[in-house]
């Protein structure tokens, strides 16, 4: 019936005839490898502190709207509570090492694992529910902790609204606070896990647990009548998004040196939703790159005094002229180019 | 391979289903199962697929109860399912939900399958973008992955051609004897039914009004007078 077409498919479906392909991904790899290099030394020599700074918060930005747009774009699940992991994690970071006098690194891994099981636990809870609810629920979970830092009964812990300053002797990774606080030093690590974090989503993306996760979200009634479980890989993504979140926040707070309610709070869950919808939410790059356009936008909405009114107005034009996001925007683009041309070669 | 014994479905006070018991034989059977809409075919479907829970009753399936096992482990042990309404993975390919769920299933002759359904020049397409007709097949293919020992279909010729209906039919009933596994299918159409299947069970009001063969069925009294009326 159609011999010639199946003789072309193994097991796994792929293609046996790829060799043009792996010279392409050679090309992609090196041509990746020279983009970082350059992204991590070049802006350190070229640009000011303060547009550093801005910068590195961008790529922060950027990551916890990866760890947004990855849960949003796979598993059409929307949180909106990042900011809890994020401002919890700094948090877990400073009481371990202020309260009961862990080492920093001890105290790193302490708060990462800490978050990791709660993102577990929370998970377990609201994966099951309907997109809505789970948003809620993220939501309101998100809220709790932010309010719970408020207790009196916890300010000898957390400091109320004063907030915690984040002190640290010694190294961590071969660094110290004042290391992590220099913006030109804190510059190329922050590129490097934007990068890190970038290509895990993006691996994930494309191995066959990402396939499972959109087959889910596509139709998991269908993927139950074929024998899947729908509920583990949903905890897995949570947990994986989680974790994406928990590394920026440890990061986060070893850059700044202080936690507050503030880095808890609805806004950040927010801005990392916008920024990753004004990167868009379909790819690895677009959420980051959409972190950094976001904090440079409110830096030169700020100078003029209307940070949010010109936040609102830009939010509201990027996503209805660029509904995939500006980085989803340029592939497409990309992508219809490469249709007409191939097209025109064909009738001509 | 499959006995439904004493099985019960209520919405509210409505019992679509009520004490209906039949037994499913093995290896290269193709059951038909037919009645008027709102008979509960659909329903019984779903309660030995495991997506509805019974109100009373049980499945049980290669001599074991299932009626609490979940629809994955059912698929994972061998009963496997299409719908009236095609359920396939619109934005996917072809070849990627086909791979996706052989990998899980561990089948290996996924080629088989793409050579069976004739899906071969569709592989890249994605499955949005083909013909309902060939959807159906995909959907079809879906069920087939992982070489199931009992197949239940409804209504696969919905949307399609009484000639279409009846070509489907005939490919099933091959597919089913050279595969050694047994089928269940609901259907309206029942010239097809009629024509195709070894074993024919009629559903009235949520109950079992007839089991037999084609011929017997089409001369049972209480059949004719519940559904074929004419028709027969």
């Amino acid at each position: 019936m159609s011999g010639g077409t199946t003789t072309r498919v193994d097991a796994r479906g792929g293609s046996l005839f790829a060799g043009s392909a792996s010279v392409r991904a050679l090309v992609y790899v090196a041509l990746a490898a020279l983009l970082f290099g350059f992204g991590a030394i070049a802006p350190t020599h070229l640009a000011s502190e303060f547009v550093l700074r801005i910068g590195a918060g961008g790529l922060l930005l950027g990551m916890l709207a990866l760890s947004v747009a990855f849960l949003m774009s796979q598993a059409g699940l929307v949180v909106l509570g990042a900011a809890s992991v994020y401002g919890g994690v700094g948090y877990l970071f400073a009481i371990a090492m202020s309260k009961w006098d862990l080492s920093p690194t001890a105290a790193l891994l302490f708060a990462f694992c800490t978050v990791i099981a709660y993102a577990a636990v929370l998970g377990a809870l609201i994966v099951r529910t309907n997109p809505l609810a789970f948003m809620m629920l993220t939501l309101a979970a998100g809220e709790m902790i932010s309010h719970s830092v408020m207790l009196e009964g916890l300010r000898d812990y957390t400091s109320g609204a004063d907030g915690l300053v984040v002190t640290f002797k010694g190294a961590v990774f071969g660094m110290t606070a004042a290391d992590f606080a220099n913006a030109t030093q804190f510059w190329p690590i922050a590129w490097s896990a934007a990068w890190i974090l970038g290509f895990a989503a993006f691996a994930v993306r494309r191995s066959r647990f990402g396939a499972i996760l959109r087959a889910i979200q596509e139709n998991e009634e269908r993927m139950r009548f074929s024998g899947f479980g729908t509920y583990l890989p949903r905890l897995a993504a949570f947990v994986f998004v989680n974790a994406i979140a928990d590394v920026c926040g440890l990061l986060h707070v070893l850059n700044s040196g202080f936690v507050s309610p503030e880095s808890l709070g609805l806004s950040v869950s927010t801005n990392a939703l916008v920024a990753a919808l004004v990167g868009g939410v379909a790819n690895s790059t677009g959420p980051i790159a959409g972190g950094v356009l976001f904090a440079f936008a409110q830096d030169q909405f700020g100078a003029h005094g209307f940070t949010q009114l010109l936040t609102g107005l830009a939010v509201v034009v990027f996503i209805v002229l660029l509904p995939r996001g500006v980085i989803g925007g340029l592939i497409e683009g990309a992508r219809r180019r490469s249709v007409l041309s191939s097209k025109r070669r064909r009738t001509a | 391979m499959l006995e439904i014994a004493n099985l019960s479905v209520s919405y509210g006070r409505v019992r679509a289903l009520d004490g209906v018991e039949i037994a499913i034989k093995g290896a290269g059977a193709l059951h038909g199962i037919i009645g008027p809409n709102g008979a509960g075919k659909s329903t019984l479907l779903d309660v030995v697929t495991g997506r509805r829970s019974p109100s009373g009753g049980a499945v049980r399936y290669r001599g074991k109860d299932v009626t609490r096992k979940s629809v994955a482990w059912r698929r994972r042990h061998g009963m496997a399912r299409s719908f009236q309404r095609t359920s396939i993975f619109q934005d996917l390919t072809v070849r990627e939900q086909l791979t996706l769920i052989a990998r899980h299933l561990g089948d290996d002759r996924l080629g088989d399958v793409i050579e069976v359904m004739n899906l071969g020049d569709c592989l890249d397409e994605k499955a949005g973008r083909i013909a309902y007709g060939v959807q159906r097949r995909v959907d079809v293919a879906l069920a087939l992955i992982g070489r199931p020992e009992l197949l239940l279909m409804d209504e696969p010729g919905a949307g399609l051609s009484a000639e279409e209906t009846l070509n489907l039919f005939l490919h099933l009933r091959d597919l089913v004897r050279d595969r050694g596994m047994a089928a269940v299918v609901v259907e309206h159409d029942v010239d097809a039914v009629f024509a195709c299947c070894d074993v024919v069970t009629v559903l009235d009001l949520g109950r079992h009004l007839a089991t037999g063969a084609p011929a017997e069925i089409r001369a049972d009294a209480r059949v004719i007078a519940a559904y074929l009326g004419s028709a027969a």
